[in-house]
């Protein structure tokens, strides 16, 4: 039997409930749900496609615009994006606009539909570095445009953050898989357990200036890959990061051994994610410990509920000050309180960053992201995309830099190349 | 402590509690579903349509069809169902148990024949067997014998002949189900009435074609790859019952005839509508097929509000209040415009009356995309209320009345609808 940790957290709409929930939808003139997708997606058109009997319509508005149509539709935090203007919110509650889309895009995967379809050859090839949203975005961009595109990903399932960071229950790996599968099908390569880099490793590996040399265009999209650690946690042998969690959760299917009392530290999505897993996982007592006080909480509406939901006890406002062997001493930030919590496992989550040493990129840096707005870089041949880029992180925003590298690049394969 | 008003009206002589039957359906077709039926407050039933055990009904499966819209089922309801199915004898022995038992309720006995001698035998059991009153059931559209049902209720002189039979067979008092298919009612009904009819019942389904099924082009129910043409009922058509009500009052020979009313009565707001349009008794069947007999809790819970609220302490003072004001239409007032008002309140900003005044009427109504709220060009507009019809929370009312250029009137005194 399926796992908790697998199993999805929400509910599938049937053709009835997604009718129930599209007959909702005021049918707007000016739909502000569709000038609010960071990816572009337009969310009137294709809740009209479902009230008036257009399933198949509905997928290809929304597939045609997305190539992670289905993923996005899971992990999209809607709250931020399309539903912030939604006019129904002037009745009762926003339109369910992700689970709409995730009805329309089961229907596609259900009746096997395709809608993109790849271009005429160019004669033209892209090495893409990194399988994450926006790399793999645009491949599927770069393959409709016709030129030829070989993905080279280090690790050895392709997705990034969709098969290694987002938990199973917010995004089965069949989702992923199927998404993937419709990038690799219209003849985009994938090259796993392949590193680039300039120093020696083993295993397969090239360099910047390898790839250089073979395609007219090079795409790097490294990822949030490095976890900050807090300074007082950095040496106690009970500590591990969200992210080394995450994918050993995810890895295993949620079958990991994992002792009965976590403290987790942190309090964005991917702390409510960590959280959230460990409940599902059957751990009996998790304290999530956040820096924020409720009222200003990084993290979602939805993964907030999901955490509380799952039975994770969340204390806000407190700092971590002093950590030893497993008992961390906390601090509140406004009270003159003390917090003392002695937990078998530590696992922090709080913010992760990009590591690009060894990839020769020659952009400069702002903090997290590169300094310059889109996807160029210093050398006009190599572009960037993902978590580096200026943005949101978030898949949506994956997605839109992914379409936006690959619009760079072709027009620069097709009108500033040789 | 709740207060109950009086419900009952009498109709043809005989008292019902209230105004309210089961139709001649498949929902009053044996002893226990009516008396369950009574037991849940309904005052009548109109027993499912007996007739002599020479003609055999024998049903398709399945035998109905559903019209939905968005999330609405049975918006209409179609049904292939003819008449009783049991052998008469045990019908009648149902009847008798069911008089004997509920002695206070209604039982009318549904009556269908093709020959005037089987008419006239019909009604005679029928009678024997202690019905109160008898309706003459010539109006189902779905008979597999074209000598019965809607083909004879659309010929005004087999109407008169088989009415006239009937009456040789009872002294009981006689109703005539009118059907829908046809184009003046009034023809059938008046022949009715000459053959001794007491009143008319109407209206029967309305021939239909609910849904095609789009693999294998047939009609539905499908019945081994081929379906029919039969009737439909429900909310879709309750304009149509009280169109041809309306109608047979407006008929100088039909005005005074008592009328049971029928079709697509769900609510309490659709029973009093067919009470304000002329019917005394109403008849049910499409809301009991898809929610149970216990939908007439709330018809009469709702009547009585209603009746309260009208400060009127006889249900028969309803009758036909609406028949004066509905009037042809070159009588109508057409000297004034009415412009919609926009509650900015309750406005939320979606523009449907946008879109549906610029599609579907005449470009007035104005879009501001800064504050996402409409406006009306009193240039533009016809005031046809489109966008008052169209808005989903309800923010467009009837505003302000204008007399037309060139026309006299005073726009003070114009009649609107209160709170629309």
């Amino acid at each position: 039997m399926q796992g908790l940790y697998e199993t999805e957290w929400k509910c599938a709409y049937t053709p009835a409930t997604a009718m129930e929930e599209a007959s909702r939808c005021l049918l707007c003139l000016d739909a502000p749900c569709s000038q609010d997708c960071p990816a572009g997606t337009d969310p009137g058109r294709f809740i009209r496609s479902i009230r008036f009997l257009n399933t198949e319509g509905a997928a290809e508005t929304i597939r045609e615009n997305n190539p992670f149509g289905a993923v996005c539709a899971r992990v999209c935090p809607t709250e931020r994006y399309c539903q912030r203007g939604c006019s129904r919110s002037g009745i009762d509650r926003p339109i369910d606009i992700g689970g709409l889309q995730r009805y329309a895009t089961d229907y596609e995967a259900a009746i096997n539909l395709e809608v993109m379809e790849p271009g005429a050859d160019t004669g033209k090839k892209v090495a893409i570095v990194g399988s994450g949203p926006a790399g793999l975005t645009a491949a599927a961009r770069l393959r409709e445009a016709g030129h030829v595109v070989d993905v080279f990903e280090r690790r050895s399932t392709p997705g990034g953050m969709l098969a290694h960071g987002i938990p199973a229950y917010r995004l089965p790996d069949d989702v992923v898989a199927r998404e993937i599968d419709r990038i690799v099908g219209l003849g985009v390569t994938i090259t796993c357990d392949f590193e680039v880099t300039s120093d020696d490793v083993e295993g397969d590996h090239c360099s910047m200036r390898d790839l250089l040399e073979r395609y007219d265009a090079v795409l790097v999209d490294p990822g949030f890959q490095k976890p900050f650690v807090l300074p007082v946690l950095k040496d106690d042998p009970r500590h591990v990061s969200a992210l080394e969690f995450l994918d050993l959760a995810r890895t295993s299917k949620g079958t990991m051994d994992l002792p009965a009392n976590v403290l987790v530290i942190g309090g964005g999505d991917v702390a409510m994610d960590v959280s959230t897993s460990l409940k599902r996982m059957g751990v009996a007592n998790v304290t999530d410990v956040i820096y924020e006080q409720s009222c200003e909480f990084l993290c979602s509406q939805e993964e907030l509920r999901g955490a509380q939901a799952a039975g994770v006890t969340l204390i806000d406002g407190y700092v971590p000050v002093e950590a030893h062997d497993g008992t961390v001493t906390f601090k509140h930030r406004v009270l003159d309180a003390t917090l003392t919590i002695t937990a078998d496992l530590i696992i922090g989550a709080v913010g992760q960053r990009v590591e690009v040493s060894g990839l020769d990129l020659d952009v400069a840096m702002h903090g997290n992201e590169v300094a310059t707005a889109g996807p160029a870089t210093k050398d006009p041949r190599v572009f960037v995309t993902g978590d580096i880029a200026q943005g949101d992180k978030t898949v949506v925003w994956a997605v839109r830099k992914g379409k936006e590298a690959a619009q760079a690049i072709d027009e620069f394969l097709t009108k500033g190349g040789e | 402590m709740k207060q109950h008003e009086d419900l009952s009206v009498d109709f043809l002589g005989v008292h019902f509690e209230n105004p309210f039957c089961l139709s001649s359906s498949p929902v009053g077709n044996c002893y226990d579903m009516c008396a369950k039926a009574y037991r849940t407050g309904w005052a009548g039933v109109v027993y499912k349509t007996l007739h002599l055990d020479s003609f055999v009904v024998n049903e398709v499966s399945p035998r109905f069809d559903q019209l939905q819209k968005e999330c609405t089922p049975f918006v209409g309801f179609k049904n292939m169902e003819q008449i009783a199915e049991h052998p008469l004898d045990q019908d009648l022995a149902d009847i008798r148990r069911l008089k004997a038992e509920f002695p206070h309720k209604v039982l009318i006995a549904s009556i269908m024949a093709s020959s005037e001698a089987d008419w006239t035998e019909i009604a005679r059991r029928a009678t024997e067997a202690g019905a109160d009153m008898l309706e003459m059931n010539l109006s189902c559209p779905q008979m597999t014998s074209h000598a019965m049902g809607s083909d004879t209720g659309q010929n005004p002189e087999l109407c008169e002949r088989y009415t006239a039979a009937v009456k040789r067979g009872t002294t009981l008092p006689v109703i005539a189900k009118m059907t829908p298919n046809i184009t003046d009612m009034c023809v059938p009904a008046k022949a009715c009435v000459r053959g001794g009819a007491d009143a008319i019942s109407a209206i029967n389904t309305v021939k239909s074609i609910t849904n095609i099924d789009l693999e294998q082009h047939v009609g539905l129910p499908i019945v081994d790859g081929k379906s029919s043409i039969s009737g439909y009922s429900g909310k879709a058509v309750k304009p149509i019952g009280l169109r041809f009500i309306q109608q047979m009052r407006d008929d100088p020979d039909l005005k005074d005839v008592p009328i049971s009313g029928i079709g697509g009565i769900e609510t309490w707001i659709d029973a009093a509508e067919y009470l304000l349009v002329g019917a005394t008794t109403l008849q049910v069947t499409t809301a009991v097929m898809q929610y149970g007999y216990r939908v007439v809790e709330d018809m009469i819970d709702g009547l009585e509000h209603y009746l309260r609220s009208q400060g009127v302490h006889h249900l028969s003072e309803l009758v036909g209040l609406a028949n004066a004001n509905i009037i042809p239409a070159e009588d109508l007032d057409r000297s004034y415009v009415v412009y919609p008002e926009i509650d900015e309140d309750v406005c939320v900003g979606c523009g449907r009356c946008v879109i549906s005044c610029y599609d579907g009427a005449h470009q007035a109504m104005v879009w501001n995309d800064e504050t996402r709220r409409p406006s009306c060009d009193h240039d533009k507009c016809v005031g046809c209320q489109l966008c008052n019809l169209v808005c989903p929370v309800k923010a467009i009312h009837q505003g302000e009345v204008v007399i037309k250029p060139g026309q006299t009137g005073d726009a003070d005194k114009i009649v609107l609808r209160a709170g629309f």
